[in-house]
């Protein structure tokens, strides 16, 4: 597994310069998780396409906003990538205001999804997404829900709760 | 000529909601809309607003056929931020309550595509196998779907003696009827001629669209999470990964098939090597700030779980992507020129989980 190692490490510096370089932890079952920070976004594609060829497979998107980092005005995407049981993580910091991030789905076929998610649930612009429109959430719904208080109802769409209150009402109206 | 027909969950045999926009040309899929959200329930959201602990509960109740992959793998996620190692017998446990729902899971699967191909007979049958594994979760957890078998450091269940004989008899009750379910669905002309060259997805383009599980093993894709990351006991455990070539309807049922009858196996082994020992760590451990993947192969296939937690109770982020989310768009092959009449079928073929994908 060091030779995986080995060939992650030339990729990155390839792709994104020597300064970027990924840690990795070896799990009680010999499992290696590999963490990346990458400095910005541009390297991203870069970085996405040496993945891709040495037969690496995107397998999950996770964007986040936490506190902490809405203080300092930033936020993050981690890109999980399984390498033959080994995952790597490359984390990329982005600004709190217009975060744009290019779009790897051109390069990974199943990042289409995890890409209209996250736009959907935060305020981040994917640069290049071959068909950006929503996914899970109706389009009466604002944008961003995970930034911001959405009551329940209106998350909801409030249909269910609005029949069953016109039922009270109406049944309280009655004599 | 060309339409557009939507179809919904009453059409194609699904118990959750789903809806697909399909372009025909004649009786022919031409084109593939899925269309998810209708079960979103912002569940990434509402696990940031409960603990650690409340989240093990909350994660079981995401889906019923996999309940038991969500909190094992959550668990895995805790204890690799923590540095906690669970006991050997834990280990074991946790391997016994995820091949038992896999064994269920599968046999479910395969019974609903029976039902689909009017194979009356066979899903009364499959289901009647499958029962056998019901009323087991029922005698030893207390319950037919949801375990509550995990805990953070180990679990919460333990099997005495008496229990364990019972689970070895029921395991040799499942051997003769899963082989015999394996030849109906490998050489039963009826339903060879329903499943056999139907919903083709080739070995490049299932590779393009990152399939996992069943669904990607049955185009000779050697990917098993037990086999290629292993956690838990399955280091220890000996098996094969299942594999089959052709792609089709008829090779993914043989992949849950032999794969079930292989977890009756991995069972067997688990009672074997059941060594006397503590359930779970002592004490709660403290969670530090940290990061961690944790990754479980669960019926549907490779279950991918990130945790970030900065020393709190309350996860900072907890995401996670379930197998069904990676093959749905996988039908857009299966489909294509193919009749009206099978997309029940096929969809039905890939085992989507519909409350997993959408959250």
């Amino acid at each position: 597994m060091t030779t995986l190692i080995d060939e992650v490490a030339a990729l990155l510096a390839a792709a994104a310069g020597e300064e970027t370089v990924a840690t990795w932890r070896r799990d009680r079952k010999g499992v290696l998780t590999g963490w990346c920070r990458l400095s910005s976004a541009d390297s991203l594609e870069a970085i996405g396409r040496a993945i891709a060829s040495i037969q690496g497979r995107l397998s999950m998107v996770t964007a986040y906003l936490t506190e902490k980092a809405r203080e300092k005005g930033g936020r993050e995407i981690a890109y999980h990538f399984d390498l033959d049981g080994a995952t790597l993580t490359l984390t990329v910091p982005l600004p709190l205001e217009g975060a744009q991030v290019p779009s790897l789905t051109p390069i990974f076929r199943n990042c289409d999804w995890h890409e209209r998610e996250l736009m959907e649930l935060y305020e981040i612009q994917v640069v290049g997404h071959p068909d950006p429109r929503r996914l899970f959430l109706a389009d009466s719904v604002p944008d961003a829900p995970f930034e911001r208080l959405i009551p329940y109802s209106t998350f909801t769409n409030g249909a269910a709760g609005k029949a069953l209150w016109e039922k009270v009402l109406a049944a309280k109206e009655k004599p | 000529m060309t339409s557009v027909i939507e179809l919904g969950p009453h059409q194609l045999a699904l118990e959750e909601p789903m809806y697909f926009r399909v372009k025909l040309e004649g009786d022919r899929v031409a084109g593939l809309d899925v269309q998810p959200g209708q079960v979103h329930r912002g569940m990434e959201h509402l696990v940031m607003r409960r603990n650690l602990y409340q989240n093990i509960t909350l994660l079981e109740r995401l889906c019923s056929l996999c309940s038991n992959s969500h909190p094992s793998t959550f668990c895995s996620a805790i204890e690799e931020v923590a540095g906690v190692a669970i006991p050997e017998r834990a280990e074991y446990l946790r391997a016994v309550a995820d091949e038992i729902k896999r064994i269920a899971s599968h046999l479910f699967c395969c019974a609903v595509q029976a039902n689909l191909i009017g194979q009356t007979a066979l899903f009364r049958r499959a289901m009647e196998v499958r029962e056998i594994m019901q009323r087991s979760k029922e005698a030893i957890y207390g319950n037919r779907m949801d375990l509550a078998a995990n805990c953070i450091g180990g679990v919460r269940y333990d099997l005495t003696p008496d229990a364990a004989m019972y689970l070895a008899r029921q395991m040799e009750a499942m051997k003769a009827p899963l082989d015999e379910l394996y030849l109906q669905f490998q050489n039963n002309p009826a339903i060879m001629a329903r499943t056999a060259g139907v919903g083709v997805l080739p070995r490049l383009e299932a590779i393009e669209c990152a399939v996992v599980g069943p669904v990607a093993r049955a185009c000779g894709i050697d990917y098993d999470v037990r086999k290629k990351s292993p956690y838990g006991a399955y280091d220890r455990l000996e098996f094969s990964t299942s594999l089959q070539q052709a792609g089709d309807v008829r090779a993914r049922n043989l992949v849950r098939l032999a794969e079930a009858r292989q977890s009756v196996s991995l069972i067997e082994q688990c009672l074997a090597g059941l060594v006397p020992g503590p359930l779970c760590a002592d004490l709660l451990p403290e969670i530090p700030a940290g990061e961690a993947v944790a990754k479980s192969e669960a019926p549907r296939g490779e279950l991918v779980y990130y945790l970030r937690t900065d020393g709190t109770d309350f996860p900072l982020r907890l995401k996670w992507r379930v197998p069904s989310y990676m093959n749905w768009d996988a039908l857009k092959v299966m489909l294509h020129g193919e009749p009206v009449a099978n997309i029940p079928l096929i969809v039905n073929s890939i085992d989507p989980c519909i409350a997993c994908t959408d959250r």
